[in-house]
């Protein structure tokens, strides 16, 4: 079953803003990354999603539920990206007036508080008053708040954006135990590296619109890049599926070249291209494109379509 | 919804300001106090032993415009608590976001705006009744006899029920008020009714008295807009009993009344407030937050 599901939920400020006409799906176990730059809607899809904010068309489900009605977040954690809690609770009172709000059974209270305390890193510390807590103190109660009730599916806004290395390292370790419980997160994140780290699916969004989704290893596949060590030179005329290359460094007659293909289905094309032109090859390595790339890479096919149906 | 009501309950509880309020209550009944000791004190002195018509007439003067007074600061800081309490319970949790982590939890926006109204209300009715009480305890007790008025059981428990919906209808309002507009918008609405509301009174007072209809109407006007002073003046023609006595403004001051409002408007009030309290809800129902 689908945990998440929209189709061409759209909510604009104004008709300016805000994010349009997603439909994506997220199954159940997985850590699904909603990849864009600031100010791209990510936290507005997400919360309209939780009912924050009401949708200004289409329609969206939580484990089979319309957004928006009481029983869409029975099973649902969430941590903002602007959190802030009362000052005036300890972290230990937030929790329990969260245990109260999620119904949890008084005598499960005190033993999943404690729980959820130790998986966040807040051992010892959750009797302080939040007004004394830094910002990743908070940041880290927030997310013990977002797993208390044991929900199915977590949506985690920007997680680690107030956290230091060692927490950003902790909370990718917890997103991880967490899917391994079956469980779903669902990661806001401008942090390329946080996706590429964890993220099984992913979804792109530019400028309120989604540009690309699916699974990690797919949106990889955009262009394909191997590293070729051969005996001698390659020369014209390339395959089509060439799309680029650059020599690299020469050695004991052996030159080394980056090769830009069309896809990654064609790296045996091109092993059978040399071999047929009697060049030897000593060495075939694929060259895994950073998120950076396939980020802009999704983001330019975007503009240029974009430019072609203007003109 | 009681799990929100209770965190209202604590929230303006461990506010600095309601520190403050409650030591300047004190503050202010430890002078109340003093004073009407020494007002029972002299007053008792003066006139033939307390006797004759003249010296009845200053005992209940002076005793019924001090308990007038007294009440009448109650009713005021009562009411500057519970607008300043409310006009900031929703909006203030939105612009700090602060509200997100609670509204996506399984609760209905209708239980959240419910939750705050029962918490706030409850400690602030506490509060008036509280401090209604010190006031005619003080007055009753401190004054010597010769201060006390001939207050009945009845009187008292009616008259403390109609003081208690002030609060009410302001804090139905101010929550109003909040699930639309800023705390400072919604702040200033909030006092420049109450400062309209109280001059409407005073309006209709001197109407009454110099049987203006024209001023009289203005007033009743007021308190249809706002009904907020119409209950402190029912609340003191519950407690002195003055309606249609032409000695009573003399007799009361500026704190008593003469002119009536009718129980009608009790129940107008009390519509007033549970109307304010549905609006609110509806209004925050489907906003963006």
């Amino acid at each position: 079953m689908d945990v998440i599901q929209t189709n061409s939920l759209t909510k604009t400020y104004d008709g300016k803003g805000g994010i349009s006409d997603v439909t994506l799906s997220v199954g159940e176990g997985i850590v699904y990354g909603f990849l864009g730059p600031n100010g791209s809607g990510k936290s507005t899809f997400v919360r309209t999603l939780l009912g924050l904010l009401q949708p200004t068309s289409g329609e969206g489900y939580i484990l089979g539920e319309p957004i928006g009605t009481t029983k869409s977040r029975e099973q649902v954690g969430y941590l903002p990206e602007l959190f802030r809690y009362p000052d005036w609770l300890t972290g230990k009172q937030l929790l329990e007036s969260h245990a109260d709000l999620c119904k949890i059974p008084v005598r499960q209270r005190n033993k999943r508080i404690e729980e959820v305390i130790e998986l966040v890193g807040m051992t010892g510390r959750d009797n302080g008053r939040i007004s004394g807590f830094s910002k990743g103190m908070s940041q880290r109660i927030g997310l013990a708040c977002a797993i208390l009730n044991d929900p199915k599916v977590i949506f985690l806004d920007e997680p680690t954006s107030a956290l230091d290395p060692i927490g950003r390292k902790d909370v990718r370790d917890l997103m991880v135990y967490l899917r391994d419980q079956g469980k779903t997160v669902f990661l806001n994140s401008h942090l390329l590296y946080e996706v590429e780290s964890v993220c099984d699916h992913v979804s792109i969004v530019h400028q309120g619109e989604m540009i690309a989704q699916g699974p990690w290893r797919e949106l990889m596949m955009t262009e394909a890049q191997v590293e070729i060590v051969t005996e001698g030179s390659i020369s014209a005329p390339f395959p089509p599926f060439i799309t680029d290359y650059q020599k690299g460094k020469a050695e004991e007659g052996r030159t080394r070249w980056v090769v830009q293909l069309e896809t990654e289905k064609d790296i045996p094309k091109i092993l059978h291209h040399l071999s047929s032109r009697h060049i030897d090859v000593y060495e075939v390595k694929p060259i895994n494109p950073h998120l950076e790339d396939v980020f802009m890479h999704w983001v330019n096919r975007k503009k240029e379509s974009a430019y072609v149906d203007n003109q | 919804m009681w799990t929100i009501s209770k965190l209202t309950f604590k929230e303006i509880v461990s506010k600095r300001i309601f520190m403050i309020t409650i030591v300047m209550t004190l503050i202010f009944l430890a002078l109340y106090g003093t004073a009407i000791y020494f007002a029972g004190k002299e007053g008792a002195e003066v006139g033939d032993g307390g006797q004759g018509t003249e010296a009845i007439l200053l005992q209940q003067f002076v005793s019924s415009q001090l308990l007038g007074v007294g009440l009448y600061f109650s009713s005021f800081i009562t009411a500057l608590l519970a607008i300043l309490s409310s006009v900031s319970t929703i909006s203030g949790e939105v612009s700090s976001h602060q509200i997100d982590t609670w509204l996506m939890r399984p609760i209905s926006r209708s239980q959240f705006v419910l939750g705050k109204f029962m918490g706030l209300a409850f400690l602030m009715i506490a509060y008036a009744v509280c401090l209604f009480f010190s006031i005619i305890l003080l007055h009753q007790g401190i004054g010597t006899d010769w201060m006390a008025l001939n207050l009945q059981p009845m009187q008292l428990i009616k008259a403390v029920s109609v003081f208690a919906i002030q609060p009410f209808v302001l804090i139905a309002f101010g929550l109003l008020l909040s699930t639309r507009m800023t705390t400072l918008n919604a702040g200033i609405v909030s006092i420049m009714l109450y400062g309209a509301a109280f001059i409407g009174g005073f309006i209709e007072q001197f109407g009454a008295l110099v049987e203006k209809t024209s001023l009289v109407n203005i007033g009743i006007i007021m308190s249809l807009v706002f009904p907020i002073d119409s209950m402190y003046r029912k609340m003191t023609i519950l407690l002195f009993d003055t309606a249609d006595n032409p000695l009573s403004l003399a007799q009361g001051g500026m704190f008593t009344s003469i002119s009536t409002p009718g129980n009608v408007m009790v129940w107008y009030a009390v519509l007033y407030g549970v109307v304010a309290v549905i609006l609110a809800i509806y209004s925050f129902k489907n906003r963006d937050v």
